[in-house]
């Protein structure tokens, strides 16, 4: 049982300024769920609250509940989320830059005996070979790839059951992110992971998940499954990406119509 | 030149640098994990001293000072959890003037608890055990050593090497650089940043402990007093010229600086009095002059 359950979350940043609105989703068991929306739509907000890290970024959840495992977390601290199964790969790849690509993956996996940590080590350098040619090497030297692989290894060193991943195709080109959602899709499917993954690059997102809530400016404004996001206009006109006859003008104009029907 | 007192002014230069580059150490270290410049640092030795000398009322020197090592530990825990961490993440200069304020008050503290008369380590002998450590002075070939030069030698130079190495290559030693660099992407990695970091000051009083006890004289009469946070002021041109961020930095300039010390004081000092002292403070403004990040300091990572 590796699940997550958000129900009316509300968080503030700093006392004064209201983040997420009374957010609500859920990802169950094994299950695949990306939360799209563009940016400042509050997705790495959720990401923070979910992990127990709002503190660090000076901010607190005001209302509603977090359950992950059946047990409440929203006011846990993320040392004890994290013992709960729930690892989180933050937005902006944050590895440590200063640690060799092997240094990284110890520091990961910390928790584990020697012998686990060789064998997950030796799992990574044979699903990444990059990362083994590499593995002296600092992390900040890494490219934008490499370091998002070097994450994800990082992430499966934690043993985690359930990953929430924030914007892994940030920087990437076209065929790297697709190269990023195969590994991701196939790490979840062979470690039977809960995976959230938050993604602007919707089109990405869509081939490796289930479900999906399209999030804006604090709410949630859609919810359903792939092919029904990918199947409604709206969405994917104007939440995800899509080009809209009439330019920008007529784009905004629809959207403020949309806004009060 | 008379090469066996080249050589002799040199182990001594060596000796007393080893002592400067475990208090060193120590401060870098801190340094590393919270970014916290910590101008305590002599009161650190301080207490570490009078740590030592109250042991040694009851236990021959070397034990004593090994049985102190664990209550400086323990104070170095006490300080980070009490006066660091509530003030993580606040601005540099509140924290600047909060260390400053710590060191006072230790200041303080000391005073009231050890009376402002000087103190000679082993003044009392309850166990009729031998009040000082084994003398270790040696001669060769016109060469002399004294007992506590060969000590600090023994002592302060493997610990500071010993967290080199561990710095580098052990488990704590890989956590505490992955805090230093990202406390957040720690956490989210379940790494236990508030302990990895309390480590590091204890750690830190540990070293100051061995320091500031040896350059109280603690291999060889003398006692703790108040001149040791003068003494202690060391650390920051021996830190700056490491490059601040930088433990193996702050070793090697630890013993360049002792050596220094020691030729300047037997060829320079007869020419210009006091220039011993200030010395070391020279130093650091030639060589930030041309390389701003210290000897070993750490070079931002940038891709081209």
């Amino acid at each position: 049982m590796a699940e997550i359950n958000v129900e009316n979350l509300k968080v503030v940043y700093r006392g004064v300024i209201l983040a997420l609105q009374g957010v609500s989703m859920r990802a169950g068991a094994g299950e695949a769920v990306a939360l799209l929306g563009p940016n400042g739509a509050g997705k790495s907000t959720l990401v923070r609250a979910i992990s127990g890290l709002l503190p660090q970024y000076d901010g607190r959840v005001l209302d509603g509940k977090i359950v992950i495992n059946g047990q409440e977390t929203q006011h846990l601290p993320a040392l004890k989320v994290a013992g709960l199964g729930l690892t989180a790969i933050l937005e902006g790849r944050p590895i440590f830059r200063y640690l060799t690509v092997t240094e990284n993956l110890r520091a990961a996996g910390h928790k584990l005996t020697p012998q686990r940590q060789k064998e997950l080590t030796d799992e990574i350098f044979t699903r990444f070979p990059r990362l083994y040619e590499r593995r002296f090497e600092q992390g900040g030297y890494l490219s934008g790839g490499e370091q998002q692989m070097l994450l994800l290894g990082m992430a499966l060193l934690t043993e985690p059951r359930i990953l929430v991943v924030d914007e892994p195709s940030l920087g990437l080109s076209p065929k790297l992110t697709e190269e990023v959602m195969r590994v991701l899709d196939e790490l979840r499917r062979d470690k039977g992971l809960t995976l959230v993954l938050v993604e602007q690059n919707a089109r990405a997102a869509f081939s490796i998940v289930e479900r999906v809530y399209v999030m804006e400016q604090g709410r949630v404004v859609f919810e359903g499954t792939a092919k029904e996001a990918q199947a409604d206009a709206d969405v994917m006109e104007f939440y995800l990406g899509g080009a809209v006859a009439g330019g920008f003008a007529e784009a905004k104009r629809y959207r403020r119509r949309k806004r009060w029907v | 030149m008379d090469l066996a007192l080249v050589i002799q002014t040199a182990f001594n230069g060596l000796a007393n640098g080893a002592l400067y580059a475990v208090i060193a150490s120590g401060f870098v270290l801190v340094y590393r994990a919270t970014s916290v410049v910590n101008f305590a640092i002599a009161e650190f030795m301080l207490i570490g001293a009078y740590l030592t000398y109250t042991m040694s009322l009851f236990f021959p020197l070397l034990l004593a000072l090994l049985l102190a090592l664990p209550p400086a530990f323990i104070f170095g825990l006490l300080v980070e959890r009490g006066f660091v961490r509530p003030l993580l993440g606040r601005n540099v200069v509140a924290v600047v003037m909060a260390t400053i304020g710590l060191a006072a008050a230790l200041d303080g503290a000391t005073l009231l608890l050890w009376g402002p008369d000087q103190k000679a380590m082993g003044a009392a002998d309850v166990f009729q055990l031998p009040k000082e450590m084994p003398n270790l002075a040696f001669s060769l070939g016109g060469v002399f050593l004294s007992s506590k030069a060969v000590w600090s030698l023994v002592l302060a130079l493997p610990l500071a090497l010993l967290l080199v190495v561990a710095l580098k290559y052990s488990r704590y030693g890989v956590l505490l650089r992955a805090v230093s660099e990202s406390e957040t992407a720690a956490l989210a990695m379940g790494i236990n940043a508030p302990r990895v970091v309390a480590v590091a000051w204890g750690l830190s009083a540990v070293m100051a402990t061995i320091g500031g006890a040896f350059l109280a004289g603690a291999a060889g009469g003398g006692g703790p007093g108040h001149h040791l946070i003068l003494l202690g002021l060391i650390v920051f041109p021996v830190a700056i010229l490491g490059g601040f961020d930088s433990v193996p930095g702050a070793v090697v300039a630890g013993l360049f600086i002792g050596l220094i010390e020691a030729f300047s004081q037997l060829y320079l000092e007869s020419l210009l009095p006091g220039i011993t002292q200030a010395i070391p403070f020279l130093i650091v403004l030639l060589v930030l002059l041309f390389r701003p990040y210290g000897l070993f300091g750490q070079h931002r990572i940038e891709r081209v």
